[in-house]
């Protein structure tokens, strides 16, 4: 290399553009070839050097701070989005400059060539990603895809998937279907029209048939058997417990097939276009059923599947495989599901043996197995932090670090077990991932509430932390750039000291919840109005486009078969996961409102209950569980603010003739709640029984209506009305503190004091202490 | 939470007892011991002690109405958030005169003036001194228009509104019933009353003293915790395992820029005049190998009008290519308003053969046609029927091959043929509208 840099400091004095151009160029591949075998300090000399040559062309530097990246075993990620920022910001700088003005004609694209930013936006959005940055990346990435038809095809195919797995994680199915649309147009139909494609083809079919090969031979298929085997064995006996799952995973470890696929060497593959050795044709039938599992058309997904098995048979089929577990978990056919992922073989591989725990963890909830899935879920993290001590210099390992994901699992699964603490250490953690999401908030303030009943949490909601104004901020996330916005979204969390579960964490929690959801039923609203003329012309050349496909396709089945995405399905589930999304959101906003107006009851400040309370009921469509407690909150807010008269109005609400109660929701009204959500799913009892346990039950929600009219009543003097309304409660709820306590006060008043003595003695829930009486807590 | 800490209820409690020494020696102690902060708290738990007239002692109850007075001595009587229970004791005729007639004292009325003085004696002396035929009460009324607030007391709704004052009021609940207290409820009703009066009334009262809480008992309501956020089986996250995305080496560094040079110098000179049909092959070579290539190759819209008048071939490759790209729209744009002429046509009609255009774009230059052979007839009378012809000829074309839909344009065109119709293709177009209608 030296000899080379002196050569041309020796001809320096014939040095012309040319040469300068030669031995650049040539430095240039020498980079290159030392980055792809992992030598960094070597490639990164050698960049320095050029950098001397050219100075501060913006490659030069995009190419040092990528192998400074590698050089530090990609522990600076910051950094590197510093270092890559810089570079593009300068790349556009000079890209501004008027060149055309300096040497019209020929030379403005080369210019302008030099300038382009295209691959360092990609690697930021790159790094963006392994960060879990979804949404970010996706708008990094964007202003690339608008203008995608220019670049290099890898490079689009790059971004493009890039944007796929982005718009899943975010659930983005438009931006998915936009994307989508633009690969099918591109590789799906006109597929291998290209020289380039052409090759590619080739060279993963080689991968291809080394693969069948090492799948047919004997030992993997033996493994597939007695994969099979130990699934039924395990399905079929009485208990599906841990235990089983812990052998079935034993027997898969001694059945791992000796050639297993060894995983490339990434860092031979480095900065080789790797994604071009990706079958596309395969990679966009995957992404098609990926796409009908996010907008739940599971009949549609059945069908594409089936497909991708079709053109993955002689390939790699454990994805396809993969998606078809998860296409029978989300269809509710949990054994099935545990025989396709126990078949996809992904156990077998270290880099994913995490994502198979966790997804057996997910079945195993669903059935309602909390213990197994606990087991299973913390094996899954287990897997991933040895992936990541392992292997500290891989690559990716940020991206294949699953743990936060699976964190959230925990989460929710802790919760359900009652275990609120444990939850909301989980959820925080996963906050980073997921802090955009509006349900993170309410699982965590679902956790604040379940402490409180538990008694859990610690006492010190002193009045100074139940004002509103003060609130802290606490902690700056080490890497988020969350925008503070004034009665906005709290930023928690980050690396920081997340404060311990209270009320007014929970109230926090809620209102952060529900900006969240406004932002994006908002820019759901404003993306359906205000579309740019240039994308209307577009969607109409599109559509028009569709529309005839679509005209084409009068027997659709064949075509489709074939592959074409048919587009007015694909629009029409587009339409549905909308539908169903929208009364998510409905029904999140309805379970925010009721979460407020407890909290604010809890915390004392009736009139925001009453706000809260009063929203709930204006929400047309309202579940009525919903405004049963909408009522009732409504109700005890008007009673502490000294309004009995209107508080009345909404208990009445549910009278039957003079002294009678309806019950104020079914046990059904649970039933078309939960089908709402998942109307796709078969076995309803076994996710229905997880929740039951812990919900309000309409002879409750009865007597609860009896006991406050009857509170009520006595707090206005009307005994004798209030009397026969206790007695209705206690006999529905006997043991109820609240009700005895107000049938106490009753009996007190009326002068009936042994009445009120002996009604203590009878209650369970009354503990005679010496010297102090106490009642215990509800 | 109690309202008072154990160390204040003994000094209180000690206080409360000092009935040999005089009062205003009690009150200094009192303020001595206790900051401002602490008299709500501590009247509170005397004022429900007072409720019950057989709980403390007659002078301990004396002692007790002058520190409630003293802590709210300051401001005026109606302030005093104890001034109801005060007036209705001064004024409550089952209690002994000498409290009343110390009560008011303490309010200062008419005749009762002589609190400084009483202050002087012991609470014990006070009442032996008390001169039992003292008469002159007046009536409840009097008293809370005098003093009397309107406003709520210390509670802020109604449940607790009505726990601490019908508890007041209501005769017929059983004498040492503190209502205050769900815990003092019990533990007097079956032993306060029976041993009173006897040394369970010091254990009592510090034991009320010390287990007071603020709240009073009042009737409870039921509120039902919202139920969890069900569960939907896509909460739970299932993984994937995505493509690797890995940071790419940008190999386009000190790359050789030269791509496509020889088809951008030839283009520049396509600008100019038409290209010889090797020059044009070469560049339909170089496109063809290089698909991206079009996007680099330098015409832009502002350069395509022309391309367009010097070598129209390679303007519908070139725009042929470009289809997809999302400039397309300018490069039409550029198209519609450069000046019609034969070339901008031809390249027009075969872009319509190769590609889907816009229907937006072809309406708009069949507009610009027209209007371009009206604008044409102050000009050249042979220019004019030239271009007429021209249009014709397009329009048919598009008529034929099923580009357009006649029915979109229909007015538009015919008013074209019948101005044009002395030229025989605009008599001819107008045929074959008549034979489509």
């Amino acid at each position: 290399m030296d000899s080379i840099s002196s050569d041309a400091a020796r001809d320096g004095s014939i040095c012309d553009e040319a040469i300068v151009l030669s031995v650049t160029s040539a430095l240039a591949k020498d980079a290159l070839s030392y980055f792809q075998s992992g030598k960094f300090h070597e490639c990164i000399d050698i960049l320095i050097q050029l950098n001397h040559k050219k100075r501060n062309d913006p490659k030069v530097l995009h190419n040092i701070a990528i192998a400074e990246y590698f050089k530090n075993a990609c522990s600076n990620s910051k950094k590197l989005l510093e270092d890559l920022n810089t570079v593009k910001k300068q790349s556009e700088e000079f890209a501004k400059e008027p060149l055309e003005a300096v040497n019209p004609g020929s030379n403005v694209s080369v210019s302008k060539h030099q300038f382009d930013s295209t691959i360092t936006t990609l690697n930021i959005a790159v790094t963006w990603f392994h960060l879990h940055q979804y949404a970010k990346c996706l708008s990094i990435l964007d202003p690339l895809f608008l203008n995608i038809e220019p670049l290099d095809e890898t490079i689009a195919l790059q971004i493009c998937f890039l944007m796929l797995d982005s718009a899943l994680a975010c659930h983005d199915a438009v931006k998915f279907l936009e994307v989508f649309g633009h690969l099918d147009k591109s590789f799906g139909v006109g597929f291998g029209t290209h020289e380039e494609i052409g090759s590619t083809m080739q060279l993963s079919s080689n991968q291809v048939s080394k693969t069948s090969s090492l799948l047919s031979s004997s030992a993997a298929s033996d493994a597939l058997k007695s994969d099979l085997a130990a699934a039924e064995s395990g399905l079929c006996e009485e208990g599906l417990e841990y235990d089983n799952v812990l052998a079935e995973i034993e027997a898969e470890k001694r059945m791992k097939p000796v050639g297993h696929i060894p995983a490339n060497n990434l860092l031979k593959t480095i900065g080789e276009r790797s994604i071009l050795t990706v079958d596309v044709k395969l990679e966009l039938q995957l992404y098609k059923v990926r796409f009908l599992l996010l907008t739940r058309n599971v009949k549609l997904a059945k069908r594409e599947v089936k497909h991708a098995m079709n053109i993955a048979q002689k390939r790699d089929s454990s994805m396809a495989l993969l998606l078809k577990s998860q296409l029978e978990y989300a269809h509710g056919n949990h054994r099935k599901a545990i025989k396709l992922l126990l078949v996809s073989g992904i156990q077998k591989e270290l880099r994913t043996s995490g994502i198979f725990n966790n997804n057996l963890g997910c079945i195993y909830y669903q059935l309602g197995k909390y213990q197994a899935a606990s087991v299973l879920f913390s094996k899954a993290l287990r897997n991933c932090s040895s992936l990541r001590k392992d292997n500290p210099v891989k690559l990716f390992s940020l991206s294949q670090d699953k743990s936060l994901l699976i964190t959230y699992n925990c989460g929710v699964l802790y919760l359900a077990c009652g275990k609120p603490l444990l939850a909301a250490q989980c959820f925080q953690k996963a906050s980073l991932v997921f802090c955009r999401q509006p349900l993170l908030w309410l699982r965590i303030a679902e956790c604040c509430i379940l402490a409180l009943q538990k008694g859990l949490l610690e006492e010190g909601n002193t009045s100074s932390d139940r004002s509103e104004i003060r609130v802290h901020v606490i902690g700056k996330g080490k890497w988020r750039q969350l925008m503070m916005e004034e009665n906005g979204f709290v930023e928690l969390g980050g690396s920081a000291q997340w404060p311990k579960l209270s009320l007014p964490l929970a109230r926090v929690c809620l209102s952060n919840s529900m900006y969240l959801l406004n932002v994006s039923l908002m820019n759901d609203y404003s993306k359906s109005d205000l579309e740019s003329p240039l994308s209307v012309m577009i969607n109409e050349t599109k559509e028009a486009s569709w529309s005839d496909h679509g005209d084409a396709d009068t027997n659709s089945e064949l075509k489709e078969a074939k592959g074409g995405m048919n587009q007015d399905i694909i629009q029409n589930s587009l339409s549905a996961y909308k539908d169903i999304r929208r009364r998510e959101n409905h029904l999140l906003k309805q379970a925010l409102l009721a979460n407020m107006a407890y909290v604010e009851l809890e915390l004392e400040n009736p009139i925001k209950a009453l706000s809260a309370a009063n929203s709930l009921l204006q929400l047309p469509d309202c579940s009525k569980i919903y405004v049963f407690l909408g009522h009732i909150y409504a109700a005890e807010a008007l009673c502490l603010l000294n309004r009995p008269g209107e508080a009345g109005a909404h208990l009445s609400a549910y009278l039957l003739g003079q002294e009678d109660f309806k019950l104020p929701f079914a046990q059904e009204d649970f039933d078309p709640w939960r089908m709402n959500m998942s109307s796709d799913c078969e076995e309803t009892s076994d996710c229905s029984t997880g929740n039951a346990r812990d919900s309000l039950k309409p002879e409750e929600a009865r007597g609860a209506l009896f006991a406050n009219l009857a509170a009520l009543f006595a707090t206005q003097g009307h005994y004798d009305q209030a009397r026969p309304f206790i007695q209705h409660a206690l006999a529905l709820l006997p043991s109820n503190v609240q009700a005895t306590i107000t049938a106490v006060y009753i009996d007190l008043m009326v002068g009936r004091s042994e009445d009120a003595v002996a009604r203590l003695k009878q209650c369970t829930r009354v503990s005679f202490v010496p010297g102090r009486l106490e009642v215990r807590a509800s | 939470m109690t309202i008072m800490k154990m160390e204040e209820t003994a000094i209180v409690w000690t206080l409360l007892q000092s009935d040999l020494r005089p009062i205003q020696d009690v009150l200094a102690e009192f303020n001595s011991k206790f900051t401002r902060s602490r008299y709500f708290p501590v009247c509170s738990s005397l004022s429900i002690l007072l409720q019950d007239p057989m709980i403390l002692r007659s002078t301990d109850r004396l002692i007790a109405f002058a520190i409630m007075h003293q802590c709210y001595s300051s401001v005026k009587p109606s302030l005093n958030p104890f001034v109801s229970e005060m007036i209705n004791a001064a004024c409550n005729e089952q209690a002994e005169k000498y409290e009343r007639a110390f009560l008011l004292h303490l309010f200062q009325w008419n005749s009762y003036n002589n609190a400084k003085e009483i202050f002087k004696l012991s609470a014990a002396d006070y009442i032996k001194t008390f001169d039992p035929s003292t008469n002159d009460f007046p009536e409840l009324g009097e008293l809370q228009r005098e003093y009397g607030n309107k406003a709520d007391g210390p509670s802020s709704h109604m449940f607790a509104d009505y726990a601490l004052k019908k508890l007041l009021h209501d005769p017929d609940v059983p004498r040492g019933c503190d209502p205050n207290s769900p815990e003092f409820d019990v533990q007097v009703q079956p032993g306060g009353i029976s041993k009173i009066g006897s040394g369970d009334r010091n254990e009592a009262i510090s034991g009320i003293l010390g287990s007071l809480t603020m709240g009073g008992l009042a009737p409870r309501w039921i509120r039902p915790c919202p139920p969890r956020y069900p569960v939907h089986q896509s909460e739970l996250l299932w993984i994937d395992p995505d493509n690797k995305h890995e940071l790419v080496w940008d190999d386009k560094m000190c790359a050789d820029t030269s791509r496509g040079a020889t088809v951008r110098d030839l283009l520049v000179k396509g600008l100019k005049v038409t290209l010889s049909p090797t020059e044009q092959e070469d560049i339909t070579t170089a496109l063809s190998n290089d698909p991206k290539l079009v996007y680099h190759c330098g015409i832009t819209p502002r350069k395509l009008p022309q391309l367009v008048e010097h070598n129209p071939q390679i303007a519908v490759e070139i725009l042929t290519k470009l289809i997809n790209s999302p400039e397309i729209v300018d490069y039409f744009t550029a198209l519609v308003s450069m000046e019609m002429s034969l070339h901008s046509m031809e390249v027009v009609n075969r872009l319509t053969t190769a590609v889907e255009l816009p229907k937006e774009f072809i309406r708009m230059f069949i507009t610009n046609c027209i209007s371009s052979c009206e604008n044409a007839k102050q000009q050249d009378k042979y220019m004019q029927n030239r271009l007429v012809r021209l249009v014709c000829v397009f329009l048919q074309s598009l008529i034929r091959n099923n580009i357009i839909d006649v029915k979109d344009l229909f007015i538009e065109v015919q008013a074209f043929c019948i101005d044009f119709s002395r030229v025989r293709e605009a008599a001819g177009l107008f045929r074959l509208l008549k034979t489509l209608e």
